[in-house]
């Protein structure tokens, strides 16, 4: 506990140092949401029809800009092993007295929380500006959501950036990856919506088992059964990330 | 054995790319660090001496063989490991956005210094490496020489049992040099132990108690300073032109029992094994039969001095 409290406060002073950054890491998803969110509604005047109601672009999209949020900060957080390795402290701290689970768990936590704040203020915008009918009440379930899609989702990236050991070729992986992943997924539109094929991959796609679950805490649009299978289907992943990203990290740090 | 702080077993580390030949950076390296003392692995660029470190500090797995860290398995019982030592790499490793005082605070914290002392020990640090006008700096704004003072100042902020410094002094000028071998030196009559790389010999010699030479990934002597410095300082390298070759003057060569010997025309290039002084008689000796026209004595440096030795007592087993 000592030493994931150790990184997750090195991880709090290395993000402040730059508080550009940490405007961008706040705000990004609420810009995201005014813009696209406002933007498509206008754009499409009629609202997304889902589970027989109709809504508004942004009480949609909203989920959508959420799991984005967490996949951006994981992206974030994976990347600063490439500064760190140029800088040789990578290499260091994994001489310090702590297991890589440690490790990675300290690194995540203190970004996790950065993810909690940044929901909390673009749902609270949501609210008070773009009207959205937010399920309060269920803002637990939806702050374990973005915990767990952070960490999920960093887990699974560090798996990449230490097996790719330069940074443009797990740039252009990134891209090509995310790319394919938003757009094979529920964040932009309703999974049922998509031409058969389209909707198998999204059904397999962990961020769309992800904004689901997130779009169920907050508006409680869903089918219960499903997304609690998606929620343990996402919490599978995580696990397994996590183990793949330990064990690289025993095995594959100098070639 | 309850004095050691660490040993190794054939350690054999080969590291494979793609596409590329596979580098045997250890070849059956065995090892025996005591406790308390500070142990000097001395060697030429790619002996393997960093390679043997980043197994030992848990950073790469070697190939096959053991080691073990005050009687932890280095490959079981990574983390027991990691909870006795800390490391100065042989790259800087510094953060470089945060100060150069905070670089020493989190360090601490990392090696579970206890909050309320944290800060003194930092402006100890501080002062012992000369860097307190430089403590609010941002490290990436450090020169070379300076970011590896503190890089090296780091360890002095914790008390683990085992330090491990790679080519700790290497970038910085001889007044900080001295300071970081003294406070190495008090640390280690402290009673911690002190494992450090160098491919320079007077450093080895002015600061340890035990150096091991490393070539080509094995050790090939190690022993006390005095029992090094005694095997080295007999060995001389001679290169000597002669006015004529002659038989009489090949058989005298010969006789010497030369650990290297080379002939070209009238040139002839040998290493000697012999006592301090009697070199300068044999050359006398020599000169008696032919004169001589050229000649070079080099005292040959203790890595020198075994490298040679080493290459001659493959093919001439011989040499004792
Ligand atoms: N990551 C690596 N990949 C491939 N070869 C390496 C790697 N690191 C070191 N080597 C090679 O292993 C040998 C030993 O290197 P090293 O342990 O760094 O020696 P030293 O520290 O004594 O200079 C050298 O031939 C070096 O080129
Ligand atoms: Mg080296």
């Amino acid at each position: 506990m000592e030493m994931i409290l150790a990184v997750l406060y090195r991880e709090f002073r290395i993000r402040t140092t730059s508080p550009v950054w940490m405007f961008f890491d706040l705000f990004m998803p609420l810009i995201y949401l005014l813009m696209f969110g406002v933007g498509l509604d206008r754009a499409m005047s009629g609202g997304v029809g889902q589970f027989g109601g109709e809504m508004s672009y942004q009480s949609f999209f909203l989920a959508g800009v959420l799991s984005m949020a967490c996949f951006g900060i994981a992206i974030n957080t994976s990347y600063g092993f490439f500064v760190d390795r140029e800088n040789g402290i990578f290499y260091e701290f994994l001489t310090y007295p702590m297991t890589r689970g440690e490790f990675l768990v300290g690194k995540i936590v203190f970004n996790c929380l950065l993810a909690v704040v940044q929901s909390a203020l673009t749902l609270s915008v949501g609210t008070l500006v773009l009207d959205i009918d937010i399920r309060w009440q269920y803002a637990w379930f939806a702050a374990s959501g973005i915990v767990v899609g952070t960490a999920g989702w960093f887990f699974f990236l560090t798996i990449l950036a230490l097996r790719i050991h330069r940074n443009d070729i797990f740039n252009t992986v990134l891209n090509v990856a995310y790319f394919v992943l938003m757009f094979a997924s529920s964040m932009f539109y309703p999974v049922d919506s998509m031409p058969a094929w389209l909707r198998t991959i999204s059904l397999m796609n962990p961020l769309t088992w992800h904004t689901d679950v997130l779009r169920f805490a907050t508006i409680g649009i869903g089918n219960v059964e499903t997304i609690i299978l998606e929620a343990v289907a996402f919490g599978v992943f995580l696990l397994v990330s996590f183990w793949f990203a330990v064990r690289t990290l025993q095995h594959a740090v100098i070639k | 054995m309850a004095d050691e702080a660490i040993r190794t077993t054939n350690l054999t580390k080969i590291y494979k790319e793609k596409s590329k030949q596979p580098v045997h950076a250890l070849n059956g390296l065995n090892l025996s660090v005591q406790r308390g003392e500070i142990f000097g692995l001395l060697g030429r660029n790619g002996a393997g001496k960093t390679t043997l470190l980043r197994i030992l500090t848990t950073l790469i797995k070697p190939t096959s063989g053991s080691a073990s860290v005050m009687g932890f398995d280095v490959q079981a019982h990574g983390a027991e490991v990691r909870n006795h030592i800390c490391a100065v790499l042989q790259e800087n490793a510094l953060e470089q956005f945060l100060s150069v005082r905070d670089n020493l605070t989190t360090y601490g914290r990392f090696h579970s210094v206890p909050p309320h002392e944290r800060e003194a020990r930092a402006q100890r640090v501080l002062d012992q490496f000369g860097l307190t006008e430089y403590k609010n700096k941002k490290a990436m704004d450090l020169s070379g020489g300076l970011k590896r003072r503190l890089q090296v100042a780091k360890v002095f902020m914790v008390d683990k049992p085992i330090v491990f410094l790679d080519e700790a002094t290497t970038g910085m000028d001889p007044i900080n040099k001295r300071a970081v071998l003294e406070s190495i030196r008090a640390q280690a009559d402290g009673g911690r132990t002190i494992v450090l790389t160098t491919h320079i010999l007077q450093e080895a010699e002015d600061l340890c108690d035990t150096i091991a030479l490393i070539h080509e990934g094995r050790i090939i002597a190690s022993g006390s300073v005095a029992t090094i410095k005694a095997l080295a300082t007999s060995v001389f390298e001679l290169s000597i032109t002669f006015e004529s070759m002659n038989e009489e003057l090949l058989a005298q060569l010969k006789s010497l029992s030369p650990v290297r010997f080379e002939q070209t025309g009238n040139v002839v290039e040998l290493c000697i094994n012999s006592v301090d002084g009697t070199v300068l008689d044999t050359i006398a000796q020599l000169s008696r039969i032919s004169r001589i026209t050229h000649l070079e004595i080099n005292g040959g440096t203790l890595e020198d001095a075994f490298v040679e030795l080493l290459g001659v007592s493959r093919e001439d087993t011989s040499w004792k």
